[in-house]
């Protein structure tokens, strides 16, 4: 029901369409007003904070939505990074309802650069009144009407609010394959507002990072089951020879082969969204969302890559729907860490977790 | 008579677990080959006694009777602890086959046999020219008097040379209108002047599969199961929990770990590459389990498993296969080693592993014919 409902707001915005659309005009308020009076971007939040309290595993299921239908609003950075986080280290401040209602807009901005990709260094510095310092790949920055930031105040971790379009702040864009803007920001003397301190917010920021790593596994998995099924159509139609290539049995072989590395990933990255709450170690949890977005990514891959071959010439157009799903797999394998990047981060937690016993 | 349903999912598997840990003799664990009667005969004896040589089969006729939900916990604990299926070709195929369509009179006589292993059974159903496409078999059998006369040749008769009996689909029609439809199902007695067996030795170095050769073989007329010229129908019909079973992810699991063993022993766990490679085979053999789960719910919930079941073989066989390539790689210098390489006090034999997981993409249907049943009977693709 969840999944019909979500699907069929989706399908009323406009469909895949939109995923053009995206490129020049960013993704749409409205929609994501929609969403949020669904109670959509407060599934996963427990009833207490004014959530569905559904878990994870309904998050799945809209993510996947999400997925299938190449939704530009950044629906995984909102659900799992900006409200997770909130919920999380200020359960009582006024944000967390006013961002569940989709009243205001967040962005959970953490990562920063170092010499070769991401810095082990947390450099941003609060002082208690401004921020200084720079944070980079910050998901559902565009469009944002509240920054959180995890920064360093002597040597304790804090979450500060400001205002995207306060002083102080310098964003970069960048554009991603889908049309999607990737957000670098500097902060000078920007000034914040202190929402927690201590290890609350590292520890929250390791959970919730998980979370919507496994989310972004979900949605990898909603791209993949849609550009497979656009393909089992294309060959069921495309004619040569006098037939339908999909009649060939190499063109079979190769689809049974995609089709079977979709139901693993689907089987897989829902069982890790179903367990994950039982994992209240972060390393374990950690672990779990590694084997969903290393899962998510490889079958994304294969999938859309081999569905471009199967398409022929036509699918190395941009006018043919498919290649938008090659686009948006290319961003979201990229978001929060690779199949390489996580099967290396899962074989760590393994022996950490065996040397542990 | 213990009344296994009455017990909780969990105590059963309890008991079982017990059972097989305590009484499996430790010599038989994981065996590399087929065993033979003989060397298998006094844990026969054991599961006799318990009662649990068949536990699919209906109380009625000796069997656990186990539920659904029940079979697979005895599946997994069996596979678990390396226990042998023993010489089971009697009560995973012939037995059903006869409860579901034998008469009063086939059942009182066989099955009882069955469960002693008096009869001990092979399957003949390939022939020659025969692989893939079964249904174009050969073997005929022509009814004179109270008898059926048998003329061709099976192959790839596992252990037919330590079988009393043979169960067949044999050609009673050479001129039905579709090939499927001249075929019935025939059981023989292997000790007659007709038949000649003869043992094809594996790549493994095994006798396990045999040629059966069938000159003026004669069998009963009584031995017919089921309807003349409606044996592919039934033996198909039989197909159920066998497809999963060939699916499950318990081989690949057990190599997994056995992989552990060498690379820890030859320090591959430093190299990123291998780490990697690693952990590629260790999440397909986990999210595949997470697959398997899906279907197995299908079976606990009563439902009847669809052409889709295949997928569970081709991953699981093709990843069965990767791990055991991954082993000899550890294994390094020593990759050709026949018997098991020694690392510390364990021993961890690279090449049964490796010859073992070859045929697994072969035998019950090869991978390719399984990706033929995805993409007519699930995909829908054309032609």
């Amino acid at each position: 029901m969840l999944r019909g409902s979500v699907r069929t707001l989706f399908e009323r915005a406009g469909g895949i369409a939109r995923a053009r659309n995206a490129r020049d005009k960013g993704w749409d308020r409205q929609v994501m007003n929609e969403l949020a009076h669904a109670g959509v971007l407060g599934v996963a939040a427990p009833e207490a904070v004014g959530g569905l309290g559904m878990g994870l595993t309904a998050a799945g299921v809209i993510v996947e939505e999400v997925g299938r239908a190449l939704t530009p609003e950044p629906v995984v950075s909102a659900i799992a990074l900006a409200i997770g986080m909130i919920q999380r280290v200020c359960p009582g401040d006024a944000m967390l309802a006013t961002a569940i209602s989709g009243k205001i807009a967040c962005a959970l901005a953490w990562q920063e650069r170092g010499l070769r990709g991401y810095s082990d260094q947390m450099a941003c510095r609060f002082d208690g009144k401004v921020l200084n310092g720079s944070k980079a790949w910050i998901a559902g920055a565009v469009g944002a009407d509240q920054l959180l930031v995890v920064a360093q105040n002597d040597s304790k971790p804090v979450l500060v609010a400001l205002d995207a379009d306060g002083k102080g702040i310098y964003s970069e864009l960048r554009r991603q394959s889908d049309g999607s803007q990737l957000c670098d920001i500097g902060f000078v003397d920007a000034p914040g507002k202190l929402l927690a301190e201590g290890s609350v917010v590292s520890e929250a920021l390791s959970t919730v990072v998980a979370d919507a790593t496994a989310l972004a596994a979900a949605e990898l998995v909603g791209v993949s089951a849609k550009a497979l099924e656009l393909t089992l159509d294309y060959v069921k139609t495309r004619e040569q020879f006098g037939k339908p290539i999909g009649s060939f049995q190499v063109i079979q072989h190769r689809a049974v082969d995609l089709y079977v590395a979709q139901q693993v990933a689907e089987a897989g990255v829902s069982e890790v969204l179903a367990r994950m709450h039982v994992f209240t170690d972060p390393r374990a949890r950690a672990r779990e969302a590694s084997r969903a977005k290393a899962r998510a990514c490889s079958t994304a891959k294969r999938i859309t890559r081999e569905s471009i071959q199967l398409h022929g010439a036509v699918g190395y157009t941009d006018e043919f729907d498919i290649g938008l799903f090659l686009n948006r797999a290319l961003v979201l394998s990229a978001w929060l860490g690779d199949a390489a990047y996580h099967r290396a981060r899962w074989m760590d937690a393994l022996e950490a977790n065996e040397a542990g016993r | 008579m213990t009344d296994w349903n009455a017990l909780s999912d969990e105590a059963f598997r309890r008991q079982v677990r017990t059972f097989f840990e305590t009484e499996y003799p430790e010599e038989l664990r994981h065996l590399p080959h087929r065993a033979k009667f003989a060397e298998i005969r006094q844990w026969h004896e054991k599961l006799y006694a318990k009662g649990m040589v068949a536990p699919a089969w209906p109380v009625e006729y000796g069997g656990m009777g186990l539920e659904a939900s029940k079979l697979l916990i005895f599946y997994e604990e069996q596979q678990r602890w390396g226990v042998t299926r023993g010489r089971d070709m009697g009560v995973q195929m012939v037995g059903p086959l006869i409860i579901k369509f034998g008469t009063q009179a086939q059942k009182h006589y066989w099955l009882p046999r069955i469960l002693t292993c008096e009869h001990i059974w092979c399957q003949g159903y390939s022939e020659p020219g025969s692989g893939s496409d079964l249904a174009s078999l050969r073997t005929s059998a022509v009814i004179d008097g109270d008898y059926f006369v048998i003329n061709g040749q099976k192959i790839w008769t596992t252990m037919a040379h330590d079988a009393t009996h043979i169960f067949m689909l044999v050609r009673t029609d050479s001129h039905a209108r579709k090939k499927q439809e001249g075929i019935s199902f025939l059981l023989a007695e292997m000790n007659q002047p007709g038949i000649e067996v003869r043992t094809i030795t594996t790549l493994a170095g095994e006798d396990e599969f045999c040629e059966v050769f069938f000159d003026n073989a004669r069998a009963p007329r009584e031995n017919l199961v089921g309807e003349l010229n409606k044996g592919w129908t039934m033996a198909k019909a039989l197909l159920g929990f066998e497809r999963i079973f060939i699916g499950a992810p318990n081989l690949a699991q057990n190599a997994l770990v056995q992989l552990r063993t060498i690379a820890q022993g030859r320090c591959m766990f430093n190299d990123p590459v291998f780490r990697d490679r690693f952990a590629k085979v260790a999440l397909d053999v986990e999210d595949h389990a997470a697959l398997y789960s899906r279907f197995a719910d299908q079976l606990k919930r009563g439902e009847m498993l669809g052409p889709d079941v295949s997928m569970l073989k081709i991953w699981v066989t093709e990843t069965f296969q990767e791990i055991t390539e991954l082993m000899i790689e550890s294994a390094g210098p020593d990759g050709g080693l026949i018997g098991p390489l020694q690392l510390g006090n364990v021993g961890v034999d690279v090449l049964a592993n490796f010859y073992k997981a070859r045929p697994t993409t072969i035998y019950g249907g090869t991978n390719e014919i399984q990706r033929n049943i995805l993409s007519k009977a699930v995909l829908g693709l054309p032609g």
